[in-house]
C-alpha cells in the first residue's frame, strides 16, 4: 500500500478519495457491458490506492471509450475518463505499453467494428502516444480479419433486414451474419456507413478505415443496398411482408431540429449535419468570414471545428446554457477552445437578421438559468430586455438531431423522434422488429450504438429461435 | 479618557499559557510564550500549565490572585466564545471583577491552523499573548444589568418536536404559543405509518400528543399561522404572527357533511399526491383542532365574490364563514424553540431513476402513504399502474443523499425507514420479492441492528451497489435495474414490480426566513448551526432562541423528542431563574466631548440613543441596547466609551500587534458571531492558512471605526481585514450596512491619497465559513508579497496626519 504514492498526481488522488463504490459508473459503461467482466471502471479507480504501479500496466486503462455516461451519473461528480487519461499519459511517460497492447488484444477480440471504435472511441492518441504505436495498434486490429476471412454459408433460412448501415446497423449485421443469418442492409445514401461517414470528419476517422470493414462485412456475406430509402424506394410493408422475418431499424438521427425562429430561411443559415456531410463529401462550402454555431453538443463542437477547418478566420459558439450543462463530451470542448472557437454562454437567438435575402447576423437574448426542465438541467429563461446583436456570414443550426420516422408504421411507437423500445430486449412495439442506436437514444456516442447493435443482434436470433420453434411444435 | 476608579490603581497581571495536552503545546512553543510573557509591562506572575480549564488550572489563577494580589488576568489557550465564561467565574470567585479578564485564542486561531509551522505559530502566540496583556491592562470592572425574563415560550412548528418542546415547557407551567403553517399539527410523523425499531403505530402514539396540545390549558394553539417579524432580544422577544383565516368557526362538529357537497376536487398534500381532497376539508382524520378548513386558493369563492354556497348549506351549525379576515397577532414571549422540520428530497432531477416519468417508481414518503391503513388505498400496499400488489420490490437507497448530486451528507434516518418499510412489507405480504440496493447500511441506534437483522431473517436481499439506471417494461410497467454489484464484482439487472426510492431530507424551503428573523447561522448543508456542538446542542447562537427536530439536522423521531425535550429544558432554565444580565458592553455617552449631532442615534439598530438637542443631552437606554458598538464606531468625537471594547483598548491591540513586522502581517477585525466564530471553525475544523493574520475580536464589524483601520495602516500593517456576518445576517440587525460603508468610504479615500486599496479587504463569512476566511487570507498573501517598503511608507504618512 503506498497510499500517498506521488506516481499519482495530487489531484486524482483527491478526486478519487471520495468514491463510494456505488457501482453506478461501471453499471453505466457500454464497454463494461461489452466487455463483461473484464472491465471494471470502479475497481479500477480503487486500484489508485491500493496498487498504483500496477495500474500503470493494466490494460482496463486503456478500455475507456470516452462516452462520459459514468461522469454523468456519478453521484460524487467525479470524472473517470480524465482521471485515466491522466494515468496513460503517465504510462507513456514512463514507456509502460503493456497495457495498451493488451487492451488492443481485447478490443480486437470483443468489440464490434475495432479500428473504427480505435479512431472514434479509445483515443490513445490523447494520451500522448506517438503514431508509430498506434499504427502497430491498427495493424493488431486488422489481423481479425484476416483470421476470419471465409464466407460463411447460411445455417439458417430467416432473413433479417437491417435498415441504417451506422454503427448499430453495421454491428448487427455483423453478429447476425456471423451467427449465420442472411443479412440484407439498406442505405439511403450512395456509400454505407451512416453517420459515421456523414458526420465523422475525416480527421477522426479516415474514410479507408470505414469502408475497409464495410468490405469485410460483405465478404460475410451481408448484402447491402445503397441508394435504397426505405419508404421511398421500397415500403416497409414490402420488406415486412415479403422476404424478411425480422427487422433492425437503426436509422440514427438525421433529422436536425430547426430553431423556429425568424430568418431560419435566409441563404447563410444551414444545417449543421448537412454541412459535415457536404464537407466529407469534398464539396465546396462557402462560410465566410466569421460564422456562429448554434447548439452545445457534440455536432456543434465538430461543425464548429470544421468551420475553422475550412478556412472561417472565426468561429463562435451559441450556446443558451452555461459550460456545466453543455452536453458535448467536456474533453472535445476543450481541444475545440484550444483550436480558437470561441464559445458564448447563457446566450439564445432571438431573431435571424438579413439584408437582400442573405444573413447579417443574429440578434440575440442573454438568458438565466432558471429551475431543472425535464432533462434535469436548468432551463434557459431569455432576459427581457438583454437583446444584442452579433455579426455572421454564416450560422451553423446544432441544435440537437431527431430520427426520421415518418416510413414507420404505426404500430412502432414514437415518441418525440425517438423510436421507443424496451431498452432490455431493443424489441419495439411491433412484433419482430428491432430498433437501436441514435434512432432510439437521439444522439449518442459510436460505443453506444455498437452495444445497441449487439443487443438487438443477441434478440433478434433469440426471437427467431423462439419463433422458428414455435411452428416446428405447430406441425 | 474619562477617569475612572480602576485606572488608577497600577495593573499586576497574571498570564496563565495553556498547553491544552498537545493541542497547542504541539505547535506553540508554550515555555517561549511563557518567558516571553513575563518580560511584558505590568505583568507580575507568567505560568504555563497542561489543561488551564481543569479545576487545578483555575484554582491556581485563584490562589495566584489572592496571593499576588493580580488585578487582571490573561489566559491563552482557546477560542473566548468556549472558555470565557468559566474563566471569568474563576475569576469571580477570587474577588476579581470579570471584566478585568482577557483571553488570546492560541488554539483555534493559531496551533490548529498552522500546524506545521512552529516558529510562525509561536510568533503569532507571543504577538496575541501581547496584545491581551495590553488590552487588559485597560480593562475596566463593571457590573451587569439585570433584565427580566417573560415567562412565555414561543414554539415554530407544530410536528413532534415542536409538540414535544410545547407540551413540555406547558407541563412545567409556562405559557406557550404554538405556531403551525399548516392546518394541523403533526407534521411529517403524522404521515408515516409505523416507526423504526419497535414497529408502534406513528398517528396511534402521536395522537394522543396532539389532543394534548389541542387541549392544555397553557398552550395557545395557532395553525394556519405564520412568524412575520421577530423583534427584541433574549426573555424579551416582541413577534408578529399572522393568523390565516380558516373560514371556519370552532362551532364545527367535524362531521365532513360541507366535504361531501364541496365541488373542487383537488390532489391531497398529506397524501402526498396520492388522494384527493375536496376545497374544505380537514388534513386528516387525527387533525388537531379538528376544525375544518377552507383551502382558498381552489375554492370557487374569491375575494368578495360568493360563487357557491353548498357547504354553507350543508352545515347545520352553521359554522361556515367566508367574512373571517386574517388576523396579525403581536405575541411577547422571553424564549423561542425553532423547530420548523425539513423537507423531503424531490428525485424527479435524477433522470436516470425516472421518477414521474415510471408510474410504478415512487419515493418512500409515498409508500409510508400507501400502506398506511388510513391512507388512499386503505394499507394495501398497490402499485400505481395497474393497482395490483407487487410480487417484487426494489428499495434503492441515497436517493438525493451523500451526492453531489442532490445533498452531500448522510440523511440519517433512510437506512433505518427502509429496513421498517421492508419488514412491514413481508408482515402483510410475505411471498413479496424484496430487495434493497445500497451503498452503506447505517444501523448504529439502539434496536436499529436488531431490526437489520430480522429483515434479514425475513429474506430480504441486500445487495450493494446502486442502480445506474430504473428503465420501464414497456407492457407490464414493470421495471428493470440495472447496477453492479460491487460486492461480487458482477452486473446485476433485476426485474421488479415496484421500486421505492429512498429520498432524503433537506432543509425546509423557509428555513432562510426563520435564519433573518433570529440572525441564526446555517451550516453548509442549510441547517441551523448549534452555539456548540457538543456542549450545547440545542441552544441557538442568539440569546433566548434553542433549536429541536430536523430543523438542526437530520434525524429520526427518537431524537427529535430528545432534543425537543431538551430545548424545552434549556427554555425552562432562563424563565426560571426570571432575569437574565446584560452584557456591560454598553456604551456611557461622555458629556463633555459630546456635540450632540445625533449620528449615534441614526445608526443605532435598536433605536436605543435617544438625543436631546435642546438640553444637549444623549441618554442609552441599556435594555435595549445589545452592545454592537456601531455607536461608538460613528461617533467623531469620542463622545461615546463603548465598554469592555473601547476605542483606547482597540487601539493598545493594534499597537501591540503591529509593533514588528507590521508590514507583513494582516490585522483582522471580526465579529464575534460570524467572523470570528468562522475563524474558531477553521481552526476546529483544521484548515491551514498563513500564520501572518491577527485577528482582534469586536462584537459587531459595525463596532470597527475607521480611525482603528486607519491607525492600523498608520502603523505600518500590511493589510487590514474587516470581516462580519452576510449582509441580512448580522446579529445587531444591520449594523453591518454601516461597516460596509465605512470601509466603502475608506477605499476612495485610499484611493485619494494614493494607497493601493487591495490593501484594506471587506470579507463576509458566517459561522460555518472557516475555508472562506482561509481563503481570503490566502488570497491577500499576493497583496503582501507585492507590497513595497516605499509603499508601506506611503501609507504609514498619509494617515498618520489623522
Amino acid at each position: 500500500m503506498r497510499l500517498e504514492s506521488t506516481l499519482i498526481p495530487k489531484k486524482i488522488r483527491e478526486s478519487a478519495k471520495y468514491c463510494h463504490e456505488c457501482g453506478i459508473c461501471t453499471a453505466s459503461c457500454p464497454m463494461a457491458e461489452l466487455l463483461f467482466t473484464q472491465y471494471n471502471p470502479r475497481s479500477l479507480l480503487q486500484a489508485i490506492f491500493i496498487d498504483p504501479e500496477k495500474m500503470l500496466v493494466e490494460d482496463s486503462l486503456w478500455l475507456c471509450a470516452w462516452c462520459y455516461k459514468c461522469f454523468n451519473r456519478c453521484p460524487q461528480g467525479l470524472k473517470p475518463p480524465e482521471i485515466f487519461q491522466l494515468l496513460k499519459t503517465k504510462a507513456v511517460k514512463r514507456g509502460l505499453f503493456k497495457g495498451f497492447k493488451e487492451a488492443v488484444k481485447k478490443i480486437r477480440n470483443s468489440i464490434p467494428l475495432p479500428v473504427i471504435c480505435l479512431y472514434t472511441c479509445f483515443h490513445p492518441e490523447r494520451a500522448e502516444m506517438d503514431s508509430k504505436l498506434f499504427a502497430e495498434a491498427l495493424e493488431e486490429l486488422n489481423t481479425r480479419r484476416k483470421l476470419k476471412k471465409r464466407k460463411k454459408t447460411a445455417i439458417h433460412k430467416e432473413k433479417v433486414a437491417v435498415i441504417g448501415s451506422g454503427p448499430a446497423g453495421l454491428t448487427a449485421a455483423f453478429d447476425l451474419a456471423e451467427m449465420g443469418y442472411p443479412v440484407t442492409m439498406f442505405e439511403a445514401l450512395n456509400e454505407a456507413g451512416g453517420m459515421l461517414r456523414k458526420g465523422m470528419p475525416e480527421y477522426r476517422l479516415p474514410r479507408k478505415a470505414l469502408r475497409d470493414e464495410i468490405r469485410y462485412l460483405k465478404t460475410l456475406g451481408v448484402k447491402i443496398k445503397t441508394k435504397t430509402r426505405v419508404g421511398k424506394d421500397v415500403s416497409f410493408n414490402d420488406l415486412w411482408r415479403n422476404e424478411f422475418k425480422a427487422l433492425f431499424i437503426a436509422v440514427g438521427a438525421h433529422k436536425s431540429r430547426e430553431l423556429g425562429i425568424e430568418g431560419e430561411g435566409l441563404e447563410g443559415v444551414v444545417d449543421a449535419l448537412d454541412f459535415l456531410w457536404k464537407v466529407n463529401m469534398k464539396r465546396e462550402v462557402n462560410l465566410g468570414y466569421k460564422v456562429g454555431v448554434v447548439g452545445g453538443g457534440n455536432v456543434a463542437i465538430d461543425a464548429a471545428r470544421i468551420a475553422l477547418h475550412q478556412g472561417a478566420k472565426e468561429v463562435m459558439i451559441l450556446y443558451r446554457r452555461s459550460r456545466e450543462e453543455m452536453p458535448a463530451n467536456p474533453w472535445e470542448i476543450i481541444e475545440a477552445e484550444k483550436e480558437g472557437v470561441s464559445i458564448e454562454f447563457l446566450v439564445v437567438p432571438k431573431k435571424i437578421m438579413g439584408q437582400k435575402g442573405r444573413i447579417t447576423g443574429v440578434e440575440c437574448f442573454k438568458t438565466q438559468l432558471g429551475e431543472p426542465d425535464e432533462t434535469g438541467r436548468r432551463r434557459p429563461i431569455p432576459v427581457p430586455g438583454s437583446e444584442f446583436f452579433l455579426e455572421f456570414d454564416t450560422i451553423i443550426v446544432a441544435i440537437g438531431e431527431i430520427a426520421e420516422t415518418t416510413f414507420l408504421p404505426a404500430e412502432v411507437e414514437t415518441y418525440k423522434g425517438k423510436i421507443l423500445v424496451d431498452p432490455i430486449n431493443m424489441k419495439t412495439s411491433m412484433k419482430g422488429v428491432f430498433a437501436g442506436g441514435d434512432a432510439v437514444t437521439g444522439p449518442a456516442t459510436v460505443i453506444e450504438a455498437i452495444l445497441a447493435g449487439k443487443k438487438a443482434a443477441f434478440s433478434i436470433d433469440q426471437y427467431l429461435t423462439e419463433t422458428k420453434n414455435r411452428e416446428d411444435t405447430a406441425w | 479618557m474619562v477617569d475612572r476608579e480602576s485606572s488608577k490603581e497600577e495593573p499586576r497581571i497574571g498570564v496563565y499559557i495553556c498547553h491544552c495536552g498537545l493541542n497547542i503545546a504541539g505547535t506553540v512553543d508554550v515555555e517561549e510564550v511563557t518567558r516571553f510573557a513575563s518580560t511584558l509591562p505590568n505583568v507580575i506572575i507568567s505560568k504555563d500549565n497542561r489543561y488551564t480549564c481543569s479545576d487545578q488550572g483555575q484554582q491556581l489563577i485563584k490562589n495566584d490572585i489572592k496571593e499576588n494580589n493580580l488585578n487582571r488576568i490573561v489566559v491563552a489557550s482557546c477560542s473566548p466564545r468556549l472558555h470565557e465564561p468559566t474563566f471569568r467565574k474563576a475569576c469571580e470567585e477570587a474577588g476579581l471583577n470579570k471584566y478585568l479578564f482577557e483571553m488570546a485564542n492560541i488554539r483555534e486561531h493559531c496551533s490548529w491552523v498552522h500546524l506545521n509551522d512552529k516558529i510562525e505559530a509561536t510568533q503569532k502566540a507571543k504577538d496575541l499573548v501581547k496584545a491581551a496583556v495590553a488590552k487588559v491592562a485597560l480593562l475596566e470592572p463593571a457590573i451587569e444589568a439585570e433584565v427580566p425574563i417573560t415567562r412565555k415560550t414561543l414554539v415554530i412548528g407544530g410536528g413532534i418536536a415542536g409538540i414535544q418542546a410545547a407540551l413540555d415547557l406547558a407541563d412545567t407551567g409556562y405559557e406557550v404559543y404554538l405556531v403551525e403553517r399548516e392546518a394541523s399539527i403533526g407534521g411529517r410523523m403524522a404521515q408515516i405509518d409505523k416507526t423504526f425499531p419497535t414497529m408502534d403505530c406513528s398517528i396511534c402514539i402521536l395522537a394522543p400528543k396532539m389532543s394534548d396540545v389541542g387541549h392544555h390549558p397553557n398552550i395557545t394553539l395557532l395553525t394556519n399561522s405564520e412568524v412575520k417579524e421577530v423583534r427584541g432580544y433574549i426573555g424579551n422577544f416582541k413577534v408578529k404572527v399572522l393568523k390565516k383565516p380558516r373560514y371556519v368557526t370552532d362551532d364545527c362538529s367535524a362531521c365532513n357533511e360541507c366535504s361531501e357537497v364541496c365541488p373542487v376536487n383537488i390532489p391531497n398534500e398529506f397524501d402526498v399526491g396520492l388522494a384527493t381532497r375536496r376545497a374544505i376539508y380537514t388534513p386528516f382524520a387525527q387533525a388537531v383542532p379538528s376544525t375544518y378548513v377552507v383551502d382558498k386558493e381552489v375554492c370557487l369563492n374569491k375575494e368578495g365574490i360568493m360563487a357557491c354556497d353548498k357547504c354553507i348549506i350543508a352545515c347545520e351549525r352553521q359554522a361556515i364563514n367566508f367574512d373571517m379576515e386574517p388576523e396579525t397577532l403581536e405575541l411577547e414571549v422571553g424564549t423561542i424553540i425553532v423547530a420548523t422540520g425539513a423537507d423531503v428530497y424531490d428525485p424527479s432531477a435524477l433522470l436516470n431513476y425516472g421518477y414521474t416519468r415510471y408510474l410504478n417508481v415512487i419515493t418512500s414518503l409515498e409508500f409510508e402513504r400507501l400502506i398506511n391503513a388510513g391512507g388512499p388505498s386503505g394499507g394495501s400496499l398497490i402499485r400505481p399502474s395497474d393497482m395490483k400488489i407487487p410480487e417484487s420490490v426494489a428499495f434503492i437507497q441515497c436517493v438525493g443523499s451523500r451526492s453531489e448530486k442532490g445533498n452531500p451528507y448522510c440523511s440519517n434516518v433512510c437506512c433505518m425507514n427502509t429496513i421498517k418499510d421492508s419488514l412491514l412489507i413481508k408482515e402483510h405480504w410475505p411471498r413479496v420479492q424484496i430487495y434493497v440496493f445500497y451503498v452503506d447500511m447505517r444501523t448504529f441506534g439502539k434496536g436499529f441492528e436488531d431490526l437489520y437483522r430480522r429483515a434479514k431473517e425475513k429474506g430480504v436481499i441486500f445487495i450493494r451497489g446502486l442502480p445506474a439506471e430504473v428503465v420501464e417494461e414497456r407492457k407490464t410497467r414493470n421495471l428493470w435495474l440495472t447496477g453492479e454489484n460491487t460486492l461480487q464484482n458482477k452486473l446485476y439487472k433485476v426485474n421488479v414490480d415496484m421500486v421505492i426510492l429512498s429520498v432524503g431530507i433537506q432543509p425546509c424551503q423557509d428555513s432562510e426566513a426563520i435564519q433573518r428573523f433570529f440572525t441564526l447561522s446555517r451550516t453548509n448543508d442549510g441547517f441551523f448551526m448549534e452555539a456548540h456542538p457538543k456542549l450545547r446542542p440545542v441552544d441557538a447562537p442568539t440569546g433566548g432562541v434553542f433549536l429541536a427536530g430536523c430543523a438542526e439536522s437530520p434525524k429520526d423521531i427518537k431524537d427529535s423528542v430528545t432534543q425537543a425535550s431538551a430545548a424545552a429544558a434549556r427554555a425552562g432554565i432562563l424563565m426560571a431563574q426570571g432575569k437574565v444580565t446584560v452584557e456591560a458592553i454598553t456604551p456611557k455617552p461622555i458629556p463633555e466631548n459630546c456635540r450632540v449631532c445625533g449620528l449615534c442615534a441614526q445608526v443605532c439598530p435598536y433605536n436605543a440613543i435617544i438625543v436631546d438637542k435642546e438640553n444637549k443631552l444623549v441618554e442609552v437606554i441599556e435594555a435595549a441596547c445589545a452592545g454592537c458598538g456601531t455607536c461608538g464606531a460613528e461617533c467623531q468625537f469620542g463622545a461615546l466609551h463603548m465598554r469592555h471594547f473601547t476605542d483606547d483598548q482597540i487601539m493598545t491591540q493594534i499597537d501591540a500587534l503591529t509593533e514588528d513586522d507590521a508590514s507583513k502581517k494582516i490585522i483582522a477585525f471580526c465579529c464575534n458571531w460570524c467572523a470570528y466564530a468562522g475563524a474558531d471553525f477553521a481552526g476546529v475544523s483544521r484548515i491551514q492558512y498563513p500564520p501572518n493574520v491577527r485577528i482582534i475580536r469586536t462584537m459587531c464589524s459595525g463596532r470597527i471605526s475607521s480611525k482603528f483601520i486607519e491607525h492600523a495602516l498608520s502603523r505600518g500593517a500590511g493589510a487590514v481585514l474587516v470581516a462580519g456576518c452576510h449582509p441580512g445576517d448580522c446579529h445587531y440587525i444591520g449594523a453591518n450596512y454601516q461597516t460596509k460603508k465605512r470601509v466603502e468610504r475608506l477605499w476612495k479615500k485610499m484611493e485619494r491619497l494614493g494607497v493601493n486599496k487591495s490593501r484594506l479587504q471587506l470579507l463576509w463569512a458566517s459561522a460555518a465559513e472557516g475555508e472562506r476566511i482561509a481563503s481570503k487570507i490566502n488570497e491577500m498573501q499576493v497583496t503582501l508579497k507585492g507590497l513595497t517598503t516605499k509603499e508601506v511608507e506611503k501609507a504609514r504618512e498619509a494617515f498618520s496626519d489623522n
